[in-house]
């Protein structure tokens, strides 16, 4: 076993980092609650802002972080056209069509970055990335903190965007009953684009965070994928404040496990506690309808 | 002979024939139709859960990977013979099927995809840190892989297997129960169909099916490692094959398998954008032909018996 300082350690970075998986899984919970809809290319929009981050890094030399909410903005517009002609054709059709269309997408996205980019393996560097953070003998990388803070401040802004403004009670209002709400003239196709487009710009943000924080490919977005739905299932469907809860717990459970069995296993800790979860919930996990802010 | 026997006798006779004929293939020809039969294999496979069964996968690799180990440990370890290596990897997939089935099952629709995808990952990252099995550089077969010609003769007796197989699921009673499952779980279950049982020989039929092809996959490369044979490319391959050629039918997958096949020649040179093009082919038949290209040549015939 390693000593205590460094168990301490670990565990804080697995919390922090928990902070940044709820930032990710927020988009696929919203989409989820919202449309039901099981956005199988949400890691690709992840990787999206990872590589905006990138150009604006390297082509005008902007800081990632201070850009991180002009990617957000470039995501999400991009994101807007893709439920209008993609997405809103199938309402009706049942998710599985949904579904399966997100899942053709994020095959095209991948390959596309795999052709503009190279399947090389990228980093956004930043002087704050790599220093440390020292409080005693715990020792943290600094991104991690500026990651969970950033991370935290975001999932409660969109908590409160969704509890308390307008556009939150037309998206609940949507999200529990689509015709009721059309019935009372909320338009409901609009709360669904702009839904689609916040989740993938926040997905866009903790791109730029992971990227800032390790490394990333064209394909990296289908590990965060998985990480994420196992974060909406543990923090309930629709539920921000959960999402941020569970975004933690499994940041801590990951760096557990990477005590305990060794580092390469982290990410097979957050798997098969999503696979326990998932069937230990036999009444399976609402879908449409069930979104608590 | 009912039609679904002669059928099921007119393609073991095809199948024979080729066999006959495959002395004058040329190499090339084998290897295509090494990768034909088993990306056919799998097709059928996964037409009898998602297309039959309702049951979406997106965990085709899993039960590949798992019959692409079982086959080179049973050889290296056990020296057994190919004839029982084979079917063994088979069942060790159909074994892992049962054992995930009671958490799969209960996860109805989307959540049963997740769940099959998170399997797949989960196999994988096991496989790549587990060193008892190679971790990630995997295991090579102790023995030399069979010529291409033995090779492609092996895919034809399991494709014959598999279509057998297929035929006895979907042109029975067993199929009506898995369509209405499909249709209807819950409606289903009032009028007697067992759900559990019917899913589960569905997914245990389909999984053995996965892992003798994966087998067939590993002896062809004469090695296995996590994220060749573990990979995603397994599940996005059969998907596009089945939904392209159109799933829940029966020609779907041999006329979705061909299609693939000829892109993916056609295309060899660019491996991004073949698959970049397979996922936008994905979408627009999603959108335009839910039932495929066999749905879109079988629906003028249907209108016309309306009329």
């Amino acid at each position: 076993m390693p000593s205590g300082e460094v168990i301490v350690s670990t565990l804080l970075s697995g919390l922090l980092l928990g902070g940044m998986h709820a930032l990710i899984a927020l988009g696929l919970t919203l989409a989820l609650g919202v449309m039901g809809l099981v956005n199988l290319a949400h890691g690709e929009f992840l990787v999206a802002g990872a590589y905006v981050g990138l150009c604006l890094l390297q082509q005008l030399g902007i800081d990632p972080l201070l850009g991180l909410p002009f990617v957000g903005v470039v995501v999400a517009l991009a994101a807007w056209p893709v439920q209008r002609v993609l997405l809103a054709p199938l309402a009706g059709k049942g998710g599985e069509a949904a579904m399966m269309t997100m899942f053709g997408l994020s095959i095209i996205l991948q390959n596309l970055y795999v052709l503009a980019f190279s399947a090389d393996t990228r980093t956004l560097d930043a002087p704050y990335a790599a220093r440390p953070l020292q409080l005693g003998s715990i020792s943290v990388a600094e991104i991690y903190v500026l990651g969970f803070v950033v991370s935290a401040v975001l999932v409660v802004l969109v908590h409160w965007l969704v509890a308390h403004s307008a556009f939150g009670r037309e998206l609940r209002a949507s999200a529990s009953d689509p015709l009721a709400a059309a019935a009372m003239g909320v338009d409901v196709r609009r709360v669904q684009a702009l839904t689609f487009a916040l989740a993938a710009g926040c997905a866009a943000m903790g791109g730029v965070l992971i990227a800032l924080t390790f490394s990333f490919t064209p394909t990296t977005g289908s590990t965060y994928l998985l990480i994420s739905f196992a974060v909406v299932v543990l923090g309930g469907v629709g539920n921000i404040l959960g999402t941020l809860a569970a975004g933690i717990v499994i940041g801590l459970l990951q760096s557990a496990g990477a005590i305990v069995l060794g580092d390469g296993y982290r990410d097979l800790v957050g798997l098969v506690l999503f696979l326990l979860v998932l069937a230990l919930r036999p009444s399976g996990i609402g879908t449409q309808g069930r979104l608590v802010a | 002979m009912t039609r679904p026997l002669r059928t099921l006798a007119i393609t073991w006779l095809a199948l024979s024939m080729v066999a006959l004929g495959a002395t004058w293939l040329s190499d090339y020809a084998l290897e295509l139709g090494i990768r034909l039969a088993l990306l056919l294999t799998l097709a059928e496979a996964w037409n009898l859960l998602a297309g039959y069964g309702g049951m979406m996968s997106l965990g085709t690799a899993s039960f590949v990977g798992v019959g692409a180990y079982t086959l080179v440990v049973v050889m290296n370890e056990l020296g057994l013979p190919l004839s029982a290596a084979i079917p063994i990897a088979g069942l060790a997939a159909a074994v892992l099927a049962q054992l995930v089935s009671p958490a799969l099952f209960r996860m109805r629709g989307l959540y049963f995809t997740v769940g099959t995808l998170a399997l797949a990952e989960a196999l994988r990252l096991f496989m790549v840190n587990y060193a008892a099995l190679g971790g990630a550089s995997g295991l090579f077969l102790s023995v030399d892989p069979p010529e291409p010609r033995q090779l492609f003769l092996l895919a034809l007796l399991v494709l014959a297997g598999t279509h057998g197989l297929m035929t006895a699921a979907t042109d029975s009673r067993f199929s009506i129960w898995l369509r209405a499952l499909r249709d209807d779980e819950d409606a289903a279950a009032q009028v007697g169909v067992r759900p559990f049982r019917v899913k589960l020989l569905a997914f245990v039929a389909a999984s053995f099916t996965m892992g003798t092809a994966g087998a067939l996959q590993g002896l062809k490369l004469g090695a296995v490692e996590p994220y060749g044979m573990l990979g995603v490319h397994w599940t996005i391959e059969v998907i596009s094959v089945v939904i392209i050629g159109g799933q829940g039918l029966r020609l779907g997958p041999f006329v979705g398998c061909v299609f693939v096949l000829t892109l993916s020649e056609l295309l060899a040179d660019y491996p991004a954008l073949h698959l970049a093009i397979t996922g936008a082919i994905l979408i627009v038949v999603v959108r335009l032909a839910p039932q495929g290209l066999v749905g879109l040549l079988r629906r003028p015939a249907r209108v016309s018996v309306a009329a």
